[in-house]
């Protein structure tokens, strides 16, 4: 009788382990959570540097200002839309924002309202060219990747801007951390919130999920396309003043590929490229991802060209993972 | 004697919430053009699929040539010599001609290179058995639909193919085109070959047909001799779709002077939209307030491109749209939904929802604005509150108002889409086929919706391909024809066989009763 008892018990507890790591399944961002904490778990293991305050730091460093373009970049990519510009357009931001302080003579504060609103003004850009020249948005952010990357080279004369220390107070500590990894963490939660709990974030996962429903339902998907796009253009050049404060130097080339990042941690983070389906915290655990994978074949001594034979494995494999059972992709 | 090609048994075929074919039984002789007609989610279509092994009946046989045989997919298919000429062009337009009648098996010299001149000689060749006069090593993109349609034709004799369907093939074609692949299905057909023709124009069949087939909501009715029927019969088996107790009896009130017009539409024309789209000429009407107006007309006659260009998703290029005495410009649903005019599509699943987000989302996503505080910040409460109040009220059946939406049936997921039109106090809105391809339960309850909604002062335009439908529900009836408004009356003492004559010359035949 006892005995019976205990193995109904035992089922039991079986039973609600598997039940509790069903719903897990079910929690949107669970795919990309585990990818991390086992990458997280294994680096601690394989190299004793890893796990130090001192190099979670430089991690957290490095990926803030991937983390804002990963952020943008997803919320144009759950509308069914892509943006290629992010590198350029942080390039051209944090340019504009250097040349405000130095040549100018700006105050700082002044020189980074003058980049964001460089980034709003190109993503509205991207978003007047899409909904209003009805170019594709492959095409569009195509055609600002290409000439705001010039524009950078034209107004440095392919020279870098140094001298940005006033840019420092994001990289100065605040509450144990750099203020401008506080700034990551924040637009995370706010985009997330913006995504999930607002009108416009509804929006979004109904124009991505099925633009002509959405439509239908009397959803102005233009004017959400032109808000969103514009919206992720600030986000890009809070990314820019960023990179002009680690590096206290704003080169030309800054950003150069960045735009194939921020869509892999995009792809990392459980985010469908057609559309309607992920979320933006997934995006900042691909991101991450992808700065834990530098940082660990560093701290390996690995040669350094490996990371992207290593990131684009790693890629591959999420995506296969992602897109298991659909019938055929292109 | 003649020899039996292929004989289905009893198929059964079943999706989520209905059931496309009930136990349908059909042969098809050698040198035989058989039609098979019915209207929209009659399950023609998806009978042809199981012949050429898209999809897998749920019960059922198939025997060709009096051996029974198993189609699991469409090479399989072309195997035992079927082949189904889509109704879309499936051809790839950059290619020649020759190269897409023999795409997949194309003749190799070596193993490896292509044999230009064979390949060009066979598909000259098999071009000229057709009867079809086109030039094998022209791009396919420089070709004319007609003429696309004769190399998909080319393209099934290239597989060998012994049975032809033809789903649909002249809904793109000049007259000119359609005589010719006419001359060329009936050369098929004294060549031997047996060729299903599926069509919605009844004319189509009694110019080529030997045997007709009828269905109607997944069943068949009849199989004729088309020599030995008349077209108004066949109409009215494809018409006529269910029994009595089926539709909501809801005879109008008058309607006339004492009610005022809340729309009134003048000498509409458009542009359609759609490669296959109809377009509207001079369309004139009025619709009253609180009154169902029902529009009926078969495939073709402009009904969804009607209801389209009222809701701002056709091109208006002439007319007036006035509602409440004043003229108003709709040039997108937004707009329309601005002047509290909505419409139901007729095609759920590709412009009524969005499949990956909630029930509940999808009944809030018309009036965001409402359920929503501050700075956009949806109130979730009362988004809940909102949603499980219509899955009460409609009867909508679903395990939790997070369940996706594309796990509903059709009736529910039609319920959904009344829903969150309702939710926005509409006056104005238009159906479309708002019963189609949803089990019969549900089309009653959608049809008492629709029939209580006149008593909350809204005005419905029904556009139906059910006669019946629109005869028990609707105040007043229009008819449309090729784009054309035919006949405008009042529904009292209205036949349905004066309905379907009125209707039928759509299809180009003049049916007197």
């Amino acid at each position: 009788m006892s005995h019976k008892n205990r193995n109904l018990e035992k089922k039991s507890t079986s039973q609600s382990i598997t039940g509790f790591f069903k719903s897990f399944l079910e929690f949107e961002e669970s795919k990309p959570l585990i990818a991390l904490i086992t990458l997280f778990a294994g680096s601690s293991i394989i190299s004793p540097h890893f796990l130090t305050w001192y190099n979670q730091r430089i991690l957290l460093l490095q990926m803030a200002p991937l983390a804002m373009l990963a952020l943008g970049e997803t919320a144009i990519i759950l509308m069914g839309s892509i943006d290629l510009s992010p590198g350029s357009v942080m390039a051209l931001s944090g340019t504009v924002a250097a040349i405000a302080l130095i040549y100018w003579h700006m105050p700082v504060g002044v020189a980074a309202i003058i980049g964001m609103l460089t980034g709003a003004i190109c993503g509205l850009i991207n978003g007047l060219l899409i909904t209003k020249a009805k170019i594709p948005s492959f095409v569009a952010t195509l055609a600002i990747l290409v000439a705001g990357r010039g524009m950078v080279l034209i107004i440095t004369g392919g020279m870098p801007v140094v001298g940005l220390k006033p840019f420092t107070f994001l990289t100065s500590d605040i509450a144990f951390l750099p203020s401008m990894v506080w700034i990551a963490v924040l637009a995370t939660i706010l985009l997330y919130f913006l995504m999930k709990m607002t009108k416009i974030g509804r929006e979004v996962y109904a124009i991505g999920g099925n633009e002509d429903a959405a439509r239908y339902s009397g959803v102005n998907a233009d004017l959400t396309k032109i808000i969103i796009f514009t919206m992720a253009g600030i986000l890009y050049a809070i990314s820019g003043l960023m990179m002009n404060a680690r590096l206290e130097v704003a080169y030309p080339w800054t950003g150069w590929g960045y735009e194939l990042d921020a869509i892999a941690a995009a792809v990392l983070g459980g985010v469908q490229l057609t559309g309607g389906v992920g979320s933006t915290l997934g995006s900042v655990m691909g991101a991450y991802i992808l700065t834990l994978i530098t940082n660990i074949l560093i701290l390996l001594g690995v040669n350094p060209y490996y990371q992207w034979v290593v990131k684009g494995a790693i890629l591959a494999i999420a995506a296969t993972v992602l897109t298991r059972g659909l019938r055929y992709v292109k | 004697m003649v020899k039996i090609a292929l004989k289905a048994e009893k198929i059964v075929k079943k999706f989520p919430g209905v059931v496309a074919l009930d136990h349908v039984t059909f042969d098809l002789k050698e040198s035989e053009i058989h039609g098979l007609v019915g209207q929209n989610g009659a399950g023609k279509s998806t009978f042809v699929k199981i012949l050429n092994g898209i999809y897998h009946p749920d019960g059922g046989r198939i025997f060709l040539n009096g051996k029974e045989v198993m189609i699991k997919n469409p090479i399989e298919a072309r195997k035992f010599g079927i082949t189904l000429v889509h109704q879309e062009v499936t051809l790839v337009p950059y290619l020649t001609v020759a190269e897409n009648i023999l795409l997949g098996k194309m003749p190799l010299k070596n193993k490896i290179l292509v044999d230009w001149d064979a390949l060009f000689e066979y598909a000259e060749k098999t071009l000229e058995e057709l009867g079809a006069d086109i030039d094998p090593k022209t791009k396919v993109k420089e070709l004319s639909v007609g003429e696309q349609k004769l190399v998909q034709v080319a393209r099934a004799l290239a597989e060998r193919a012994q049975i032809l369907c033809f789903d649909e093939p002249t809904t793109a074609l000049t007259p000119m085109e359609k005589e010719s692949l006419f001359q060329i299905i009936k050369n098929l057909k004294n060549s031997g070959k047996s060729v299903i023709y599926i069509t919605h124009y009844i004319d189509e069949i009694f110019e080529i047909c030997d045997r007709v087939t009828i269905l109607r909501d997944g069943k068949k009715i009849a199989t004729e001799n088309v020599s030995e029927v008349k077209p108004e019969e066949v109409v009215k088996m494809m018409l006529g779709r269910e029994v009595s107790s089926f539709y909501v009896v809801r005879k109008g009130e008058a309607v006339g002077a004492s009610r005022k017009p809340i729309l009134e539409v003048k000498d509409l024309s458009t542009i359609p939209e759609k490669a296959h789209g109809v377009a509207l000429k001079n369309i004139s009407f009025k619709l009253y307030e609180g009154e169902i107006l029902g529009v009926v007309g078969l495939l073709g006659a402009g009904k969804s491109e009607l209801g389209k260009a009222l809701f701002g998703m056709e091109k208006i290029i002439n007319g007036k749209i006035i509602m409440d005495g004043k003229e108003i410009t709709i040039k997108s649903p937004y707009d329309a939904l601005k002047h509290g005019i909505l419409y139901a599509p007729e095609n759920r699943q590709l412009e009524g929802l969005i499949p990956e987000m909630s029930l509940k989302e999808n009944i809030t996503i018309t009036t965001l604005d409402e359920i929503s505080r501050f700075l956009g910040v949806i109130n979730v409460k009362k988004e809940r509150e909102i949603a499980s109040e219509w899955v009460k009220k409609l009867g909508i059946v679903a395990p939790s108002l997070n369940v996706k939406v594309s796990n509903l049936s059709g009736g529910n997921q039609q319920k959904v889409v009344i829903a969150k039109i309702l939710q926005t106090k509409p006056r104005i809105i238009i159906f479309d086929e708002p019963t189609v391809g949803i089990d019969v339960g549900t089309k009653v309850e959608i049809r008492k919706i629709i029939a209580n909604l006149s008593k909350q002062g809204i005005s419905v335009i029904l556009l139906s391909s059910d006669v019946d439908e629109v005869l028990s529900l609707a105040d007043r009836i229009i008819t449309l024809v090729k784009g054309e408004l035919t006949c405008e009356m009042v529904n009292k003492d209205v036949s349905k066989d004066e309905v379907i004559s009125l209707i039928c010359k759509a299809g180009g035949i003049n049916v007197v009763s």
